[in-house]
């Protein structure tokens, strides 16, 4: 190698300033250079190719693997779990096809359920989706195996998936998706141990982990971890502190609900007539501010006052209202509803079920209010929520859409029916991607009538064909993981 | 016929294809479809008021559509072979339909003709003529040769230092005159020097690498009646000289189980250049077809499946070391699974010098070679074997991921492609199964 690095500074300068020459050359190749060399037919030019010549040759034959002591590789230990099988397998093909990363978790929640693993050659392709999507992580640890922990080993955007079976292999050798996915387990289970576990490991975690885990205690908030999350708002971190706070808002009986409803209770009266008075005093606590209540109205019919009133009443549990005017439910419901009052914080008041996800006064409100109010929905049974979805989907189609998205049941039939007929006349919203973020939702049996949709507007009947020919897809590849 | 989705997406001529015959993997596209011993075909709704009708020799895989594209295989056949990969059990068995079994029926007749008709050119050319116009040919190539190593020294007069600052006008014109000089072999290897990024390190010795393999052709050229007949035809192919299929053809091949290890496909000025790699089973050599059409245009009838395995009659190209080859008959066979290869890469730089000793300038070869891991080192990927000696994997190599995947850190049979320091796997034998990679 020495000799051609020689001779390409030849090259570079030109051998009009500097001929070849045989230096450092040795033996026969140096007697072949000598020959090409000592030449008196040829020119320097040519006398360089040859030299070049006889070099290149020399190092294409004289070619040798590199001899390195290196330190064996750690080989993957064996898996325990079978493979999926090769039916899976082209399933899957067609699931990375569609780019639909709902219809992936649904293929590897089969895998999952199924007790199977991912086989090595797919293993690269779905580390790399795991990586740009976080809600796969867990499913992807799950079926990996030991393969896919091996593999994070040499690429550090694969290092989420490691091989745990127990509840607390997970939490204290997994990744963050998988320690995540262990504390909700255990919280259903024994939420007191959970909250220990997470206070032991918390000095230890990063603001992001920490962030990330905390959010496992939103669903449901419970009581008891109260003390100790009040006392996370010293933390460093915003995000922590602001995920905290978002947990202490659903929980009434913490600081910040209490603060809440006693300006609540100070502003609204219920006199000795049945009358209702309205009047926000001066608000000199600013960290009913800092905890996210708007000052200012943005709307010019509304006050301030009212503005504020409403975000607050929106967040404070509505069993309160019973205890502050003496009534049950159906009597504050129509307390609200008749005292002019108290009419425009109705919404606030549904806002507040919603919130603290009180299905039974939710249900309460649906039997004693004329009006629909939409936030309602997700707190009403299952079937329920599908039937009154549909009777109200004229008047608020889009509202109705964004909650059966929201809602991780399959659609009813009917329900997708009127969906699919709304989504045709609005093709560019309810377009491919919206098909691939909610093909859980919809279900198979839709396939059959997809052809007796079609757009009001001709123009946007091409568009709304390239959408159903492509749900087409995701329903075929939804069939065949249900077929698995 | 069993072909996995890789395999059959390995057949695609291009992305765009790949993508389409992904979308016409759904069964909602096709009207009617089914299957027999021998056939594939299924009518394909497109946008036209008749189905294009889509048929597929599973025999000897050739494909057949009604469309109007001029791709091979059409985004049709690669949808229709895809589907049946996916849902064998949604194509019926049964008789082809009279438009598959007419075709099916050519087909066979034409194979039929080629086997029993005298192969001997009826026509009998004017010799004269031909030796005079072969005479002048070798005289242009000749004067282009010399043109040509005149530039060269030039520019090794003056030094090299400043190319990367060269107009492409500089290698352009050079490019043209070998061209014109019906001297295509050359004005490729031009376009190779032309081709180096001239912003990445280490230019300087890829640069004089090619010259020099560039200075090799011309003296060979030169003084080719004093080279051993073998290496004339190297010569005559590097420089641009084509061989005649047709006369290959008449000569007798050879017959083996090969295994079609891998396909690789380059394009340039719209010529697609597709490599396929052969292995022959029992003859234990490699071989090398070469396919070339215009992007968009492909006339070849029969492709290979990377994966499987033909029996096939094989002619190679005379050289030195022959490698190229063309196929004269072929069978589609079930894929065969057996390896055969180098222990080692001792063994594999031997086997080069003792090319390099007969044929001074050689492209990329085929080696399949036993238990080589995959191992970082110094910051790059290397193939390790079983003696623990390593060569580099090329930086642009795709599928390191898989490779390592497949791995798991245990040594795997593996088939590269490369030469001196540089290769690329191309497939692996993984739990008793060749896999493309």
């Amino acid at each position: 190698m020495e000799h051609w690095n020689q001779l390409i500074n030849t090259a570079l300068l030109g051998t009009a300033k500097k001929p070849a020459d045989s230096t450092g050359m040795n033996g026969p190749l140096q007697q072949a250079a000598n020959t090409i060399l000592t030449g008196d037919n040829t020119d320097k030019e040519d006398k360089f190719l040859q030299l070049a010549a006889v070099l290149y040759n020399y190092r294409l034959s004289g070619t040798q693997p590199v001899t390195a002591n290196l330190a064996p590789t750690k080989v993957c230990p064996p898996e325990t779990k079978p493979y999926c099988k090769p039916a899976a397998v082209r399933v899957l093909q067609q699931v990375l096809e569609t780019d639909s990363i709902q219809l992936l978790q649904l293929w590897l929640e089969y895998c999952a359920k199924a007790n199977v693993l991912l086989p090595p050659a797919q293993l690269p392709v779905m580390l790399d989706k795991g990586w740009r999507n976080k809600s796969l992580r867990a499913l992807i640890a799950a079926t990996g195996g030991q393969r896919a922990e091996w593999l994070g080993h040499f690429n550090p955007d694969w290092n989420f998936s490691r091989v745990a079976d127990t509840i607390e292999d997970r939490w204290q050798n997994g990744a963050t998706a998988q320690r995540v996915e262990a504390l909700k387990e255990l919280r259903a289970a024994d939420p007191v141990m959970a909250r220990t576990w997470l206070e032991q490991s918390w000095p230890k975690e990063s603001a992001t982990v920490k962030t990330e885990l905390l959010s496992v205690l939103e669903q449901p908030a419970n009581p008891a971890d109260i003390p100790w999350l009040e006392s996370l708002l010293t933390e460093k971190s915003k995000q922590v502190k602001e995920t905290a706070t978002r947990i202490l808002k659903k929980l009434p009986g913490s600081s910040l609900h209490e603060k809440y409803w006693q300006i609540i209770a100070g502003a609204i009266q219920l006199d000795e007539y049945g009358q209702v008075t309205v009047a926000l005093p001066e608000i000199t606590d600013d960290s009913i501010f800092q905890s996210g209540i708007e000052k200012l109205s943005n709307d010019k019919t509304i006050t301030d006052e009212t503005h504020i009133l409403y975000q607050l009443i929106s967040l404070v549990h509505p069993a309160r209202w019973e205890e502050h005017f003496k009534r049950n439910t159906e009597r504050v419901i129509a307390l609200f509803q008749l005292q002019d009052s108290l009419k425009p914080f109705i919404p606030a008041l549904v806002l507040a079920i919603a919130w603290f996800e009180d299905k039974e006064r939710a249900l309460s409100f649906m039997h004693h209010s004329e009006t629909f109010y939409i936030d309602i929905i997700p707190m009403l049974p299952p079937e329920q929520q599908q039937q009154f979805s549909e009777k109200f989907f004229d008047e608020h189609p889009d509202s109705i859409i964004q909650y059966a998205c929201n809602n991780q049941e399959e659609w009813s039939l009917p329900l997708c029916t009127r969906i699919f007929k709304y989504a045709a006349t609005q093709p560019y919203t309810y377009n491919q991607q919206f098909m691939n973020n909610h093909i859980r939702q919809i279900p198979v049996a839709i396939a059959a009538t997809l052809d007796d949709i079609t757009p009001v507007e001709a123009y946007h009947t091409g568009y709304w064909n390239n959408i159903k020919v492509h749900l087409g897809r995701l329903l075929q590849a939804k069939s065949q993981i249900q077929s698995l | 016929m069993n072909l996995s989705d890789e395999q059959v997406l390995a057949m695609a001529p291009d992305e765009s294809s790949r993508k389409s015959g992904k979308d016409l993997a759904n069964p909602a596209k096709w009207v009617s479809k089914g299957v027999s011993e021998i056939a594939l075909w299924g009518e394909c709704q497109g946008s036209g008021s008749k189905p294009y009708q889509t048929q597929i020799d599973t025999g000897n895989m050739a494909f057949k559509c009604s469309c109007p594209s001029r791709k091979f295989p059409c985004k049709h056949g690669l949808g229709l072979l895809l589907l049946y990969s996916r849902q064998r059990a949604s194509f019926p068995e049964e008789t082809p339909p009279s438009w598959v079994s007419e075709w099916l029926a050519k087909r066979a007749e034409k194979e039929e003709k080629k086997n029993t008709t005298p192969t001997a050119t009826e026509k009998q050319a004017d010799t004269t003529a031909q030796a005079k116009r072969q005479q002048a040919r070798m005289q242009k190539v000749s004067d282009g040769a010399a043109e040509l190593l005149r530039w060269m020294k030039d520019l090794v007069r003056n030094g090299i230092m400043d190319m990367p600052e060269k107009d492409p006008s500089f290698f352009e014109n050079m490019i043209r005159r070998m061209v014109d000089a019906q001297a295509p072999g050359l004005a490729a290897m031009m376009r190779e020097l032309a081709d180096i990024s001239y912003f990445h390190d280490g230019w300087q010795s890829v640069f004089i690498t090619q010259l020099t393999r560039i200075y090799l052709v011309i003296q060979g050229y030169q003084h080719i009646s004093d080279l051993p007949p073998a290496l004339q035809q190297d010569i005559r192919t590097l420089a641009g000289f084509s061989t005649s299929q047709e006369e290959l053809k008449e000569q007798t091949g050879i017959t083996d189980t090969w295994q079609v290890l891998g396909k690789q496909t380059t394009e340039e000025d719209r010529l697609v250049v597709e490599r396929y790699w052969l292995y022959g089973v029992n003859t234990k050599r490699p071989a090398l077809i070469l396919q070339f059409y215009v992007r968009g245009q492909s006339t070849i009838t029969n492709a290979l499946t990377p994966g499987s395995a033909i029996n096939a009659e094989l002619v190679f190209y005379p050289s030195a070391a022959p490698l190229r080859a063309l196929i004269k008959q072929q069978v589609t066979i079930p894929a065969n699974h057996t390896f055969n290869g180098y222990a080692g890469w001792q063994e594999v730089v031997t086997a080069q010098t003792a090319i390099s000793e007969v044929l001074p300038v050689y492209n990329d070869q085929v080696y399949t070679i036993a238990d080589l891991t995959p191992v970082w080192h110094a910051e790059q990927w290397w193939l390790q074997d079983s003696r623990r000696q390593l060569m580099p994997v090329k930086k642009t190599f795709q599928h390191i991921w898989k490779l390592l995947a497949l791995s798991g850190g245990t040594p795997l049979h593996m088939a590269v492609t490369g030469k001196e320091t540089q290769y690329e796997p191309i497939g692996v034998w993984h739990e008793q199964e060749y896999k493309i990679l």
